[in-house]
Parts: C-alpha cells; sequence; structure tokens
C-alpha cells in the first residue's frame, strides 16, 4: 500500500499540511467555514523538536493496534488502500485505541462527525476518498517544500538507496543549498534561543 | 468437524469470526445464555445514555446468520462432559461437540442476592440489565440512582446514568474509587476531578447495608454510616465471578495451558480464562477486550493449524465514559514511584530495577501509547521517565527516537 512519508530535512514548519486537512476534513470544505468553528478536526500536527519541525500523524500500521483495541468496532481497514479508518458513528470516545498508539495520533473532540453530541475519537483516514480517486492526499498535495510524499515503501527505500549512492559516489548534493543554508539559519537560531533562556 | 461455543461474547464473536476469515466450513453452533447477536459489554452503557441499541451489536445484528452459525439462544449451560464430548444445557437440551470454545464470561457478585428480588435493584453486566434499567427508568420516571460498587463497572454506571440525567450517587467502600486500578494519590485525584466534572455525589468508605421496600418496589437504601437515602432505584456493581462451573465446578477460573486448551478438545478465553501476565508470568484473570481478541485469535490459529501459543496477557486498561477525563492503569504499582501532575493531570510509574512496573495516567491520553510500549517492551526508563511522564506535547517519542535528551524546553 502507499503510505505518506516524511522527509523532515526539508520541512519548513509552514504547516500548509494541517490546513489543507483541516479543510479537507470540514463539511464547508473552505478555509473560511473552519473559522471560530470548534468542531473543525484536523489531523496532522507539525510538531516542533529542537532545531527540527515535522508534521505528525497516523502511520497506519499493520498490525493497528488501535483496530485490535477497539471494543465497538468502529477501527477498521479498507481493503483497498490499506487505510484504517475509524467510524464515528459507532466510536464511544472510550479511548482504548488511544491508550495504545504509540504515535498520540489519536485525539478526542466533537467534531462535525459526532453523532450524538458528544466527543469521538479522531484520526487521520488517509484521505480515503480521494485516494481511493486516485488523488493524493490533501496534506501532501499541500506540502510547498517536498517533505511530504505519497508511495509504496518499496519504491522509497529503493530510490533512497540509488539517492545515497549518488552522493556518496558522485558527490551529489544531499539536500538543496537552499535547504541546507535554511537548516543551519534555524539551527543557530534554536541555539541562541536556548542561550537566551 | 463440529464446533460450539459456549457464550456469545466477545471472544466467542471473534473465534468464529475469524474461523470463517480463516475459510472454515465446518459447523458450528453458538451457545448463548441472553437472546441477543454478540454485543459490546464496554458498549452497552451507551444504550442507557441514550444512544441506539444497534450500536451495541458490534459485529452486525445478523451476526450468526452471515457466519452460517447455528445460534442456541436463552439457554444456560449446566455442565461440560468433557469425556463425552457433549455439552448439557439447563432446559435438557444436549450438545455434542469435536471442539469446544469455552468463553462463559463473568456474572455480578452479589453480597445479597435477595435483593435482586426487589423491583428497582439491578445489576450493571449484561445487555439483559441495560434493557431492564431503561425499561424501569421510564416506567418510574426515576430521578435518582443509588449505585453501589465504585469499580470500573460501578463507575461506568454511574457516568451512564448521569449523562443520561439522573441524580446519582455512588456508594464504594474504598477511601477512593477504581481502587483496583489506582494507586492512593492517583485513586484520589481521580475521585476528586470525577466529583468536580459531573457533580457525582461519591461516599467514601461506605457500604449500602438495607433496601427499603415497599410493595415489591424500591423506595431507599441504608448505608453503613448510618445514612438513608430515598430512591428508586439501586444499581449493585461491588464486583464479578467468572462462569467457571460448567467446566471445573467452581467460580475461580478456567487455567488453560499455553496454547489455551483445558483439555486437547477445549479452548478457553476471554473473562473466564486464567492466563500468565505476559510480562511477569503472573496467573490471572485479565479480563480486557484486547486480551479477549488475542486468546481468540490464538484458538483459532492453533485449532486449524495446529502451532499457536499465546504470550500471555497485559493488564492494562482506560476508563474514558461520557467525559474527557480518561484513567489508564497497567501492570502493578510496586517499585520506585515517579510521578508529575498539575492541576488536570496526574501521572505516576512505578520503576524495578529501571523498567516500568504498573503506571497510572489520569487527565489524558498525550504519553500513554508511548508509556505503554515502554512499559510491554521493559526497556529501562530510570534517566528518561522524569521529563516523559512532563511532556505536554507529545513530542517525548520523537525526542528519543532523534538522539535529543528529553524535555529541555517546554
Amino acid at each position: 500500500m502507499k503510505k505518506i512519508y516524511v522527509d523532515y530535512e526539508k520541512c519548513v514548519a509552514c504547516k500548509a499540511c494541517e490546513t489543507a486537512c483541516a479543510i479537507e476534513q470540514h463539511p464547508s470544505h473552505n478555509l473560511f467555514g473552519l473559522l471560530g468553528d470548534k468542531k473543525t478536526q484536523i489531523n496532522v500536527r507539525v510538531l516542533a523538536v529542537e532545531h527540527e519541525a515535522f508534521p505528525v500523524s497516523c502511520r497506519h500500521c499493520e498490525p493497528a493496534w488501535c483496530m485490535d483495541a477497539c471494543p465497538s468496532g468502529a477501527i477498521s481497514r479498507d481493503s483497498e488502500t490499506g487505510a484504517v479508518i475509524l467510524n464515528p458513528d459507532r466510536c464511544k470516545a472510550c479511548a482504548m485505541c488511544a491508550m495504545v498508539c504509540p504515535f498520540d495520533a489519536i485525539s478526542f473532540k466533537e467534531t462535525h462527525r459526532s453523532k450524538y453530541g458528544r466527543d469521538v475519537a479522531y484520526k487521520c483516514d488517509l484521505c480515503n476518498d480521494r485516494v481511493r480517486s486516485h488523488e493524493l492526499p490533501a496534506c501532501v498535495a499541500a506540502c510547498h517544500s517536498g517533505a511530504l510524499s505519497f508511495r509504496e515503501h518499496d519504491q522509497l527505500r529503493r530510490d533512497q538507496a540509488v539517492k545515497n549512492l549518488r552522493v556518496y559516489l558522485l558527490g551529489e548534493e544531499k539536500l538543496p543549498k537552499n535547504f541546507e543554508l535554511y537548516r543551519e539559519l534555524r539551527r543557530k537560531e534554536f541555539a541562541r534561543r536556548s542561550g537566551e533562556k | 468437524m463440529k464446533i460450539v461455543t459456549i457464550g456469545t461474547g466477545m471472544a466467542a464473536a471473534e473465534f468464529v469470526d475469524v474461523l470463517r476469515k480463516e475459510g472454515s466450513q465446518d459447523e458450528i453452533v453458538m451457545l448463548g445464555d441472553e437472546p441477543f447477536p454478540p454485543y459490546s459489554p464496554c458498549v452497552i452503557p451507551f444504550f442507557l445514555a441514550g444512544e441506539p441499541l444497534s450500536t451495541v451489536y458490534w459485529k452486525g445484528e445478523s451476526f450468526y446468520r452471515n457466519k452460517g452459525v447455528t445460534a442456541v439462544l436463552d439457554s444456560a449451560v449446566a455442565e461440560v462432559d468433557a469425556e463425552k464430548h457433549m455439552v448439557r444445557l439447563n432446559n435438557g437440551r444436549t450438545e455434542n461437540y469435536d471442539r469446544l470454545f469455552f468463553a462463559t464470561g463473568a456474572r455480578s457478585w452479589y453480597p445479597q442476592p435477595q435483593w435482586l428480588e426487589t423491583n428497582g435493584v439491578f445489576g450493571f453486566k449484561t445487555l439483559t440489565d441495560m434493557l431492564a434499567i431503561d425499561d424501569y427508568i421510564q416506567e418510574h420516571a426515576t430521578r435518582r440512582v443509588v449505585v453501589f460498587g465504585g469499580g470500573f463497572i460501578g463507575v461506568d454506571a454511574a457516568l451512564a446514568l448521569w449523562h443520561r440525567g439522573l441524580e446519582v450517587i455512588l456508594v464504594h467502600r474504598n477511601t477512593r474509587v477504581l481502587s483496583q486500578m489506582t494507586d492512593e494519590d492517583g485513586g484520589v485525584f481521580a475521585t476528586r476531578k470525577l466529583r468536580e466534572i459531573t457533580g457525582i455525589d461519591v461516599r467514601l468508605k461506605t457500604t449500602v447495608t438495607d433496601i427499603d421496600v415497599r410493595d415489591g418496589v424500591l423506595r431507599g437504601v441504608e448505608m453503613s454510616n448510618g445514612d438513608s437515602v430515598d430512591t428508586t432505584m439501586l444499581i449493585v456493581a461491588i464486583g464479578v465471578s467468572p462462569n467457571s462451573e460448567p467446566l471445573v465446578g467452581n467460580d475461580r477460573g478456567v487455567v488453560v495451558d499455553e496454547t489455551l486448551r483445558y483439555d486437547p478438545h477445549i479452548y478457553v478465553a476471554g473473562d473466564v480464562a486464567v492466563t500468565p501476565h505476559a510480562l511477569t508470568g503472573e496467573p490471572g484473570i485479565y479480563a480486557t477486550y484486547p486480551n479477549a481478541m488475542l486468546q481468540a485469535r490464538t484458538a483459532v490459529r492453533h485449532l486449524l493449524h495446529g502451532d499457536a501459543t499465546y504470550n500471555g496477557s497485559i493488564n492494562t486498561n482506560v476508563l474514558k465514559k461520557h467525559i474527557d477525563f480518561p484513567i489508564i492503569s497497567a501492570g502493578t504499582f510496586e517499585g520506585d514511584p515517579v510521578t508529575w501532575q498539575n492541576q488536570h493531570l496526574f501521572r505516576r510509574v512505578y520503576l524495578q530495577n529501571g523498567k516500568i512496573n504498573g503506571y497510572q495516567l489520569i487527565g489524558d491520553t498525550r504519553v500513554s501509547g508511548y508509556i505503554y510500549n515502554l512499559y510491554c517492551s521493559q526497556v529501562r526508563v530510570d534517566k528518561i521517565i522524569a521529563p516523559i511522564l512532563a511532556d505536554n506535547r507529545g513530542d517525548s517519542y520523537y525526542r528519543s527516537l532523534m538522539g535529543f535528551s528529553q524535555g529541555q524546553l517546554g
């Protein structure tokens, strides 16, 4: 199956993925529809760790521990896309899934999909409808810097291996110069701020 | 081959579901003492809180038909004759088997079973209980309920009925609710927060000692501290005992081998099975849904392929019902405690030889999956655990992954 991969060295923490996800998940499918709406659901989160930043979300694990822990039949896997899908109509927000998710990828609140006026679990659905119609997940489509990609794991590994060889044998650039400079800047800025603290 | 399950609960339903998914064409008979399709005990309190009954049938309302199963419902099992490969039901009927899946679960334990003869006194374990409670509340326009027992099921009952709008008095003999899932500090914190969030009247170090009955209907209860309360409804949820009598003649559960078998033809799973703990080896009844699932799947693998072993159970559990205040606990609370808390959260792990022996995470789920993994993998965490417990951004896992020291900046 294709999955969303993160090249954290290329993430510039612009949060375009978060915005695109929120729009995709919102019934209005419109940026302005989100404003001031407490039920807005965002399934990806750009996390800053020291001078690095990267989006984190559900990894659609196989086996998926959340799925094995769900006692209400709310979590299933799409046999076509492999996405781990949470059905809010069946979810009782009991947190069995969140209790075992190693990536803190499941959150709770009253979303637009809540049927009974209470909180439900929500997580990335891999933009399953988009993927089924051969589109990219919204976050990947929105990523300007190339940090997010949607691909097969084997292909990713092969490409990575070829690229590493080219860097090693031919002395090619690992990252474009502008990324290197940006990363250098972030490192220094982070060091300066840490010093201040 | 003829396969018979005793029980139509979660373990039995998963067992049958996986059998069919694995391609088994065998004749399957499921014996149940209630008249329903398989339902989720974790979900049924939500029916009382006003959500549709259909959501309790976690594998669908047409399960028996969809799986090609003969369901013999509404009939309890009297005994299993393991020598003759035969099950005898209370109504005199018998059922032969080639393989038996014994998953009878557990039932409420009552200190005064005769109380149940009074209209208005209920257990809180089965869908039959839920339907009776629902009918009773509608019929009597019940406004106030006393829940006796502040363990998992008692708190679950209290929250469901609170959500429905009833005034709830929760009576518990211990110093804190959820006393098996928490230690003293964690439990006292959880009790205080539950009171704050819901306004439920929690009465600790107290038991219900007697009931006041008029015309066969409950009018009030009396408590060990001398208080009496007018109420037309009492829920008794002070404990459960495994339904192991039909197989072993006592209610201490069924001890199984590493293939989950009691004898070469009988598999046992779910809340009636005595299994070793996956990390400590300590035998016990680890009555949670994930354990039951793993047991059911292991039994199927062994039955069909003959080569599966069960690696043990994990006693982790969470209570988060109707309010956004999860209470998570696992393991045993022995060793050196490391604690972090603020106004809203309480997190504590117990370390033994630098490894997590047990933990409580109360108030949110942010670090729970990471801690669960550290617990299951039994890696040494004594040098890194304090900042992980204090993690409110959810970055501690990534810090460890990327080789950064934990939590220098908030």
